[in-house]
């Protein structure tokens, strides 16, 4: 029982993980692939985001904060286009603050973005974020993120890249 | 952050309290408390949050203990269902985490003189009409907007402002904790940003797990009590659970970047920094508590217009007005929110600053706050349980008074994790499950409903056992769901 409930939390876990991997295609660009997982916290939502640089890890968390909310993000058409600045010197502070300034977008913008193009510069980023006006129609928005939290936020660089964890209140 | 239990100390103080020592982290000023039994005991080791309770234990000027509730569960910096009462005179702190992005998510409940007969055979009508006509949902605003200057007086007023325009009554200013209205409210500390994000969503239900309920009066067990409240079995209520909306979630966010470099600039060593605070008496704790109050104005507004248009909508459905079915509100109160108190301290009478987060104030009898109707029974504490079992009134008892500064549980506590929910609903409809037992749910999404399924939540029965048994609060009247409109 012990070991054939482990290995089911394992099959679960991977499917988690691949069913969570979007193909994106960026306006006939490029394709990428974009690898966020969820972990567990009892109330809120926890998010995981690996990057081989600064720039994709802050692309990908921002699209996983909208795949949260959106459970149809790849049905989001980029036809809209917004540049977003943010300010900090701290890795940490900035991944917060982008990720509130997304959130703050979406609910007074009223805009859902699916497309991200982030550059990590001295003092801050700059981004250009693709994506249209809510339509409740077309959208399947089912979950609503009340705000990005400080707990828990990690931003690390690893060998093998660059890895982030953010939990989100629900 | 993979999901860990809590594997340090709690030892039994009596039948439904225990304690972490402060022993256990260097730099806890105070002990930890947690009220459970030993059923509970096991979910309470389940996550993180008594150790979320320990951390609470390092705030500056904290009093007597950092406390928790038989509900507790895992929150961020706060555990969910945490108490902490911190002294200004003593250096003590306030800090938005110890309140919540929600700031003043509460709970109302409003009585009617339909018994189940009236209703019950037509209940899927009725869910149908709440489902349409209350705004619900991700971001979405409602029929009432307020303009700068309005809305502005809104927050500084808070309920008392609606009834000016007609939308409230005297009666019931006077059944809302604190009247529905924080003095101390200042519009100017509130930033442009939260006016923009929640200007509009005054009177929505909002999403997660904030709903309406039309519940039956299942079990009395105060006759007195319950008589006074003017509760009897088989009466048809209404519960409505929602808070400040996108206002009050950006409010806290502001805080939380104006408090970054405080704990530093007034030399607090935090484990934590979703703890981030300043004294109270410090320029930035007076600006926070500025802007919170307006929040908490802002989320009684909300509920009182979400109870207004639920009025409405059951004068046009039944033909009759909402005078004539006795739609009065037995009580509303507050479960994230932070405010200045009197409290016996060891002895000694002191104004502290009691931070409840998922925990609700439970004043006993002969409070001077309490409305004249309630002070010989002692404050109606309203208690959602989730869609499936039950919820619970329970009234303040003198014990809540003695070891949590007047304060009891404020819910059934998560015990399952949104995306486990999701997953072990998968196949299944929820909706249909309830249907089963005779409860009506509407929500607009399947993953909605399987992320609040009854299952996701302690039985809140359990909970408010050992509350009652702990002489915090005791126990009134249960209420089982009828039907369910989920934001």
């Amino acid at each position: 029982m012990g070991r054939k409930s482990t290995y089911r939390r394992l099959l679960n876990g991977l499917q988690r993980t691949l069913l969570l991997c979007r193909i994106v295609n960026l306006a006939g660009i490029s394709t990428i692939l974009v690898m966020y997982e969820i972990f567990e916290h009892t109330a809120d939502l926890g998010i995981r985001v690996r990057g081989e640089s600064a720039d994709q890890l802050f692309a990908d968390a921002a699209k996983a904060l909208f795949s949260v909310m959106v459970s149809n993000l790849r049905d989001v058409r980029p036809t809209e286009e917004i540049v977003l600045d943010v300010v900090g010197d701290d890795f940490e502070e900035l991944l917060h603050d982008w990720l509130a300034e997304l959130l703050f977008t979406f609910h007074v913008r009223r805009l859902v973005l699916c497309e991200f193009q982030v550059r990590v510069v001295p003092g801050g980023l700059t981004a250009v974020a693709k994506g249209e006006a809510i339509d409740p129609a077309r959208h399947e928005i089912d979950v609503e993120v009340k705000a990005v939290t400080w707990h828990g936020l990690k931003l690390e660089h690893e060998s093998s890249g660059w890895v982030a964890e953010v939990i989100v209140d629900i | 952050m993979a999901k860990q239990g809590y594997h340090g100390p709690l030892e039994q103080i009596d039948e439904c309290c225990w304690r972490i020592p402060r022993s256990y982290k260097l730099g806890m000023r105070v002990e930890g408390r947690i009220f459970a039994d030993e059923r509970l005991l096991q979910q309470v080791r389940h996550d993180q949050a008594p150790e979320q309770v320990a951390n609470v234990a390092f705030l500056p000027g904290i009093q007597m203990a950092s406390l928790a509730m038989p509900d507790i569960h895992w929150g961020y910096g706060f555990c969910i269902g945490g108490v902490s009462a911190t002294d200004p005179a003593e250096g003590g702190v306030i800090s938005p985490g110890g309140v919540g992005y929600d700031i003043n998510c509460g709970v109302r409940l409003v009585r009617t003189n339909l018994k189940y007969e009236d209703v019950g055979p037509r209940l899927e009508s009725l869910m149908t009409a709440l489902y349409r006509q209350i705004p619900a949902g991700v971001g979405t605003g409602g029929p009432y907007l307020f303009g700068g200057k309005e809305l502005r007086q809104l927050l500084a007023e808070g309920t008392p402002y609606l009834a000016k325009r007609g939308l409230a009554t005297e009666d019931d200013l006077e059944h809302t904790e604190a009247g529905g209205c924080l003095a101390g409210a200042n519009p100017d500390c509130v930033s442009q940003r939260a006016m923009q994000r929640g200007g509009d969503q005054c009177g929505t239900l909002g999403s997660g797990n904030h709903f309406l309920e039309v519940q039956i009066v299942d079990e009395i067990l105060d006759d007195s009590a319950a008589r006074t409240i003017g509760l009897e079995k088989d009466q048809v209520c209404v519960m409505i659970h929602s808070g400040s909306r996108g206002l009050g979630y950006q409010v806290c966010d502001d805080a939380l970047l104006a408090l970054r470099k405080a704990p530093a600039k007034y030399g607090i060593d935090l484990p934590d920094r979703q703890l981030a605070c300043a004294p109270v008496h410090s320029d930035e704790g007076q600006q926070y508590l500025a802007a919170m109050r307006c929040a908490a104005n802002f989320a009684w507004a909300n509920r009182q217009l979400l109870m207004w248009q639920t009025r409405e909508i059951f004068a046009e459905f039944f033909g009759r007005s909402w005078e004539s079915m006795q739609m009065g509100l037995v009580y509303d109160v507050a479960h994230n929110i932070a405010k200045i108190e009197e409290h016996t301290v060891e002895g000694r009478l002191k104004t502290v600053c009691v931070h409840r987060k998922g925990a609700t104030r439970a004043f006993s009898a002969g409070h001077r706050e309490l409305p004249s109707q309630y002070r010989s029974i002692g404050q109606p504490v309203i208690i959602p349980g989730d869609m499936g079992r039950a919820s619970w009134v329970l009234v303040g008892q003198p014990g809540s008074m003695e070891k949590t500064f007047g304060t009891t549980c404020h819910g059934a506590g998560r015990v399952m994790s949104r995306t486990a929910a999701v997953q072990d609903a998968k196949g299944r409809r929820i909706d249909r499950e309830l249907a089963e037992k005779g409860i009506i749910a509407k929500c607009r999404s399947w993953k909605g409903l399987a992320e609040e399924q009854p299952a996701a939540y302690k039985d809140v029965s359990l909970v408010v056992d050992v509350v009652h048994r702990a002489g915090l609060a005791s126990k009134v009247a249960r209420l089982r769901p009828m039907g369910v409109v989920k934001g």
